[in-house]
């Protein structure tokens, strides 16, 4: 019986694909009329970034002859959770949102369909990550937000040339170098054995390596993906609580030892602890977007001079970059849905994506792989090519935090910083890790309750 | 406790009188300095930082309690000039000072009926306004933002107006029901006697002599308003309408870069205008009260 | 105007009893004027605090995706949580001791600087306010950056003089030191602003009266000083109390609720649940589930200041 629906929901899903896409080719603009739009966008932290997002959707506007109107929602102190639930809950608000990653799971249900805007994207630039796909479709299969290129980032390691080379002689400019020659025997060896070792290394040297183990998302993030990469799932597609397992104990066991070559002072920081730790030139490697490295080059260029943003450490079950995408939702209350829709796909279109990538420096990562060759990334510097390895170009693959799981069950192993609290019991308070993943377990079965 | 002792001095005889006095004193100036020290060292820590670029905060060979070896006007400069800081200065204090106004239009009255005059329903109303307070204002916002929303004052400081009093009104007119209530049950009869009404009363007699806890609510009234972070910061989303907290933070904090100077030189000055109208306020009530009613 | 009063007093005590027609007319009148004074407050409660609430309390009943009636099944789901026992746990030794410590300090330096000489009161009081009028929100920043693991002075201090370096925030029992230091901090001053309000309204003919009765300064204290102040110190300490118990800031500031959700407070955890992680009803549950510890004491306690109202 239950395999009969999917088959018939896939059925239709397919049929309706194949005649989206015979009817919108090239991408069909719906008629609407001319009027308001107004958008709750994130507000960018690059000085600049904000006023290309307005310059293109103004361009827009002129054309379309709608009066667009932005307003630019920080994530500091979760202002934009509160805007968007408060306009969940009361049915009023902007016209197009933008969420954060769980946020359009959470408000799925007063968010339209925009399918459309996808299907017209994908036929152009090709297949979206898996990661976005599952962070924007809804029980029905429908997509409920358009990934952003604006804020969405991937955290892979940056780490310092120079005390890599003298501490561990180990050269990141050689195993990710800048350009498409990769070797992929260094590659390889660049797994979570290696990073242990070079992380004692360090540790001794002076230069500790900075990985967060706070309750914010920087921390979730890599530990998520460190989990991931050793197989470990909390609870699966299914509902049924896989965490009491031989690949979440490795994982834990791991953590155990990389936290003792870290600063004791990681289970405080918050988003901006390993930033703050990479620029002061104590650190010699986070796990972060290139703006802790935009900081130093502001605060301190002798440490920006020395970064290198690379992979992360491969895994016994492979390698994972953690990713935290942004979307563009369009409330099912909103006054001009036809004409949000296609102000969507105008930003999201590659020649308007590549600038807000270069407004943003590179911090940017867009969903589609197709885009990942923007100048911005060849370009930007010193040193040269330093974030060129930001947007995957291997084998490492995006993952979100609390993946597989149902969408509202994930969402809180991650709000909930589930995997870092473990890891912290463990590391830090002494606790047995069968004691620990028992709590997980427990923790797990609460979170499905629905 | 050792300064009440200044107060068994009749008792004790005149040389070793003076003598216990100058010790309570000493003793007293002693504690208060010690507490100073506790209360001033963060805003004497903003103060440093403050004058110091970004660079020479992230620096970590200089010593951060010591002004800056370069002082930089920057941050002051920057804040005023660069962003919309005057903006949220202009703002709050147009929302704080409807909000006091309306605070004590509202609680002033409803205390002296409740605390003195009584009513059907009175008692539950009085106990009923302070549980209000159970309800979080994280959680009040959700139903709030349906009221401003359907009112159409979402995204304007007229909102904020509206959703204010919430936080100042309940304790307001307790703090001013405790005042009435201490006040000696005479005096209205008195009043009654000569004639006056109850507003007479109220203006006359009761607001007089329960001023120090009037300038006290008006104090707790003004600082809430001018402190609230949580309603600005899901009802604002235009900077040309919001305050000064949420919009100090949500422009001088970007993802996980954090502008110290400028956030500790707008904390300093964030605090000006209370420190000086509190100081203000006090005076006048102390110098008012010693001259006149306690003495009489 | 406040000359006018103490005659006005020995008017009254002095005054026979007023005749009975104009005092039961004048009875009659006060309901309706008293209720129409109330009438402000009435609209702001009912319009902005108790149809939001009962809202509130409508919502926690509900399941995650408020499409389904739930009755008390949030409530007894977090009753079976371990981590809501810890947040119960922490938020009373939060807001407890924070309480505590803030009424002692108002108290003492009330006090202290009641006893000052009239000069040098208004120096003393401007600084000691300092705390409260910097808004919370940028105080506690500035707090955050002071403990911050990597910069904090404090312990850049500490390491000057050969002391220890301290993991402010990164240890359980330090991070839970140091967001009730911080709501210490930034609430003292608010019950000295009360205490000295309060202290300057006592009658300084009571003490006067005392001290012929041979009252020392403990009696004096014990007898006048905080019988008279006992309004406002229930008053006072119930708002701390209920405030600190619904506190967001410091802990989201400073901790986020970590290291391992040791520092999670009812408001931090119920917005960490409802709006984050998209379970409003039961984030409102959480948030409700101090109204019936605190209301029975704010119940007793308001029910104190009104009864010494009419024993006066």
């Amino acid at each position: 019986m239950k395999t009969n629906t999917v088959s018939r929901r896939k059925f239709l899903k397919r049929a309706a694909l194949a005649t989206t896409a015979a009817v919108a080719a090239p991408y069909m603009r719906t008629s609407y009329s001319a009027g308001k739009l107004t958008l709750g966008c994130w507000d960018h932290w690059v000085p600049g970034a904000n006023d290309t997002l307005t310059a293109i959707v103004n361009e827009w506007g002129a054309k379309n002859h709608v009066e667009c109107h932005i307003d630019y929602i920080t994530s500091v102190g979760d202002k934009d959770l509160l805007t968007a639930s408060a306009e969940a809950e009361a049915k009023t608000g902007h016209d197009i949102m933008q969420h954060r990653a769980w946020q359009v799971q959470v408000h799925r249900d007063v968010l339209e369909p925009v399918d459309d805007v996808i299907n017209a994207l994908v036929k152009d630039h090709g297949p979206i990550a898996t990661i976005s796909e599952y962070l924007a479709k809804d029980r029905h299969g429908k997509w409920k937000g358009v990934p952003t290129v604006v804020g969405s980032q991937v955290k892979p390691c940056c780490s310092r040339i120079d005390l890599y080379k003298q501490y561990c002689g180990v050269d990141v400019t050689k195993i990710f170098p800048f350009g498409d020659n990769r070797d992929q025997a260094l590659v390889d060896s660049w797994n979570w054995d290696l990073y242990l070792s070079t992380a004692e290394k360090l540790f001794k040297g002076g230069f500790p390596v900075g990985l967060p183990m706070g309750q914010t998302s920087d921390a979730i993030d890599w530990v998520g993906a460190l989990f991931r990469s050793y197989g470990a799932v909390f609870v699966d597609e299914k509902d049924n609580v896989t965490v009491d397992s031989a690949e979440t104990r490795a994982a834990l066991e791991y953590a155990q030892k990389i936290m003792k070559f870290n600063p004791p002072d990681v289970y405080a920081w918050d988003d901006a602890g390993n930033n703050k730790w990479l620029i002061s030139g104590k650190g010699s490697s986070i796990m972060n977007p290139p703006s802790a490295w935009a900081v130093a080059k502001r605060d301190n260029i002798k440490v920006a001079e020395q970064c290198w943003t690379h992979d992360m450490p491969r895994g016994p079950k492979g390698r994972f970059a953690p990713y935290l995408p942004f979307y563009y939702g369009v409330w099912t209350f909103a006054q001009n849905k036809a004409a949000a829709m296609d102000l969507i796909h105008y930003i999201v279109d590659k020649p308007q994506a590549k600038r807000q990538v270069a407004a943003s420096v590179g911090y940017d990562l867009p969903a589609f792989k197709s885009y990942y060759d923007f100048d911005t990334w060849k370009t930007v510097e010193p040193p040269k090519g330093t974030v060129y390895n930001y947007p995957p170009r291997g084998d490492e693959e995006l993952s979100i935090t609390g993946y597989p799981a149902r969408a509202d069950v994930a969402a809180q192993i991650y709000n909930q910083s589930l995997q870092t609290v473990m890891i912290g019991k463990v590391a830090q308070g002494g606790e047995k890790i069968d004691d620990v993943v028992k709590w997980a377990k427990n923790e797990c079965e609460g979170y499905l309750r629905s | 406790m050792t300064a009440v002792a200044a107060d068994t001095a009749p008792v004790i005889r005149g040389g070793s009188l003076r003598r216990s006095r100058r010790w309570a004193l000493i003793t007293s100036y002693v504690c208060l300095a010690l507490f100073a020290i506790f209360f001033l060292t963060p805003p004497y820590y903003q103060l440093v930082t403050a004058t110091k670029s970004s660079e020479e905060i992230s620096n970590q060979n200089t010593d951060p309690w010591l002004p800056s070896f370069a002082p930089t006007s920057e941050n002051i400069v920057n804040l005023w000039t660069k962003t919309d800081f005057p903006i949220y200065l202009r703002n709050t204090s147009i929302v704080t000072a409807c909000v006091v106004a309306l605070t004590m239009i509202i609680s002033v009255p409803a205390a002296f009926a409740l605390g003195r005059m009584r009513f059907w329903g009175s008692g539950i109303l009085a106990t009923g306004v302070f549980l209000t307070y159970l309800v979080p204002d994280s959680l009040l916002f959700l139903p709030l933002f349906k009221v401003v929303g359907s009112l159409g004052l979402l995204n304007s400081y007229w909102g904020l107006m509206l959703v204010y009093p919430t936080l100042t009104v309940p304790f307001c007119t307790w703090i001013m029901i405790g005042y009435f209530q201490s006040i000696p049950k005479e005096l209205d009869e008195a009043a009654l006697i000569d004639g006056a009404s109850h507003l007479q009363m109220l203006f006359k007699i009761f607001i007089p002599v329960a001023l120090p806890g009037l300038i006290a609510a008006t104090i707790f009234a003004f600082t809430v308003s001018w402190a609230e972070f949580v309603y600005p910061m899901a009802f604002i989303f235009n900077s040309s309408q919001q305050v000064l907290t949420a919009g100090t933070i949500t422009t001088l904090v970007k993802a996980d870069v954090y502008q110290w100077g400028m956030i500790m030189t707008a904390a300093l000055i964030a605090a000006a205008p209370p420190l000086i109208l509190y100081a203000f306020l006090m005076d006048y009530y102390i110098a008012g009260l010693t001259a006149g009613a306690t003495k009489g | 105007m406040s000359e006018t009063i103490p005659r006005t007093l020995i008017a009254g005590k002095g005054a026979a009893p007023a005749r009975p027609g104009s005092l039961y007319r004048l009875s009659r009148q006060r309901s309706t004027i008293a209720f129409l004074f109330a009438l402000p407050l009435l609209v702001v409660v009912g319009g902005l605090i108790v149809y939001p609430g009962i809202y509130a309390m409508y919502l926690s009943t509900l399941n995650r995706t408020q499409t389904r009636f739930l009755g008390l099944g949030n409530y007894t789901f977090l009753l079976s949580r371990d981590t809501f026992w810890a947040v119960v746990e922490q938020s009373v030794i939060f807001a407890g001791t924070a309480v505590l410590l803030k009424a002692l300090i108002g108290i003492v330096t009330a006090h202290l600087v009641n006893n000052l000489p009239s000069k040098g009161q208004r120096k003393w009081r401007g600084m000691l306010l300092i705390p409260w009028v910097i808004p919370l929100s940028l105080s506690t920043l500035g707090w955050f950056w002071l403990l911050d693991p990597t910069y904090s002075a404090f312990n850049w201090f500490f390491a000057r003089i050969g002391g220890p370096h301290i993991p402010w925030l990164s240890d359980p029992m330090w991070a839970r030191f140091c967001t009730i230091l911080v709501n210490v901090w930034f609430g003292a001053p608010f019950f000295l602003i009360m205490y000295l309000a309060a202290l300057k309204s006592v009658p300084q003919q009571l003490y006067e009266a005392a001290a012929i009765d041979g009252a020392n300064a403990w009696q004096k204290l014990i007898h006048v000083t905080l019988p008279m102040m006992r309004n406002i110190i229930s008053i006072t300490v119930l708002y701390s109390l209920i405030v600190t118990f619904a506190n967001y800031d410091i802990v989201r500031v400073l901790t986020s609720g970590g290291p391992r959700n040791k520092t999670h407070v009812f408001a931090t955890w119920a917005f960490q649940l409802g709006i984050a992680s998209g379970d409003i009803p039961l984030g409102a549950s959480v948030s409700l589930f101090m109204f019936p510890i605190l209301g029975i004491s704010a119940i007793f306690i308001l029910r104190g200041v009104r009864r010494r109202g009419k024993e006066i």
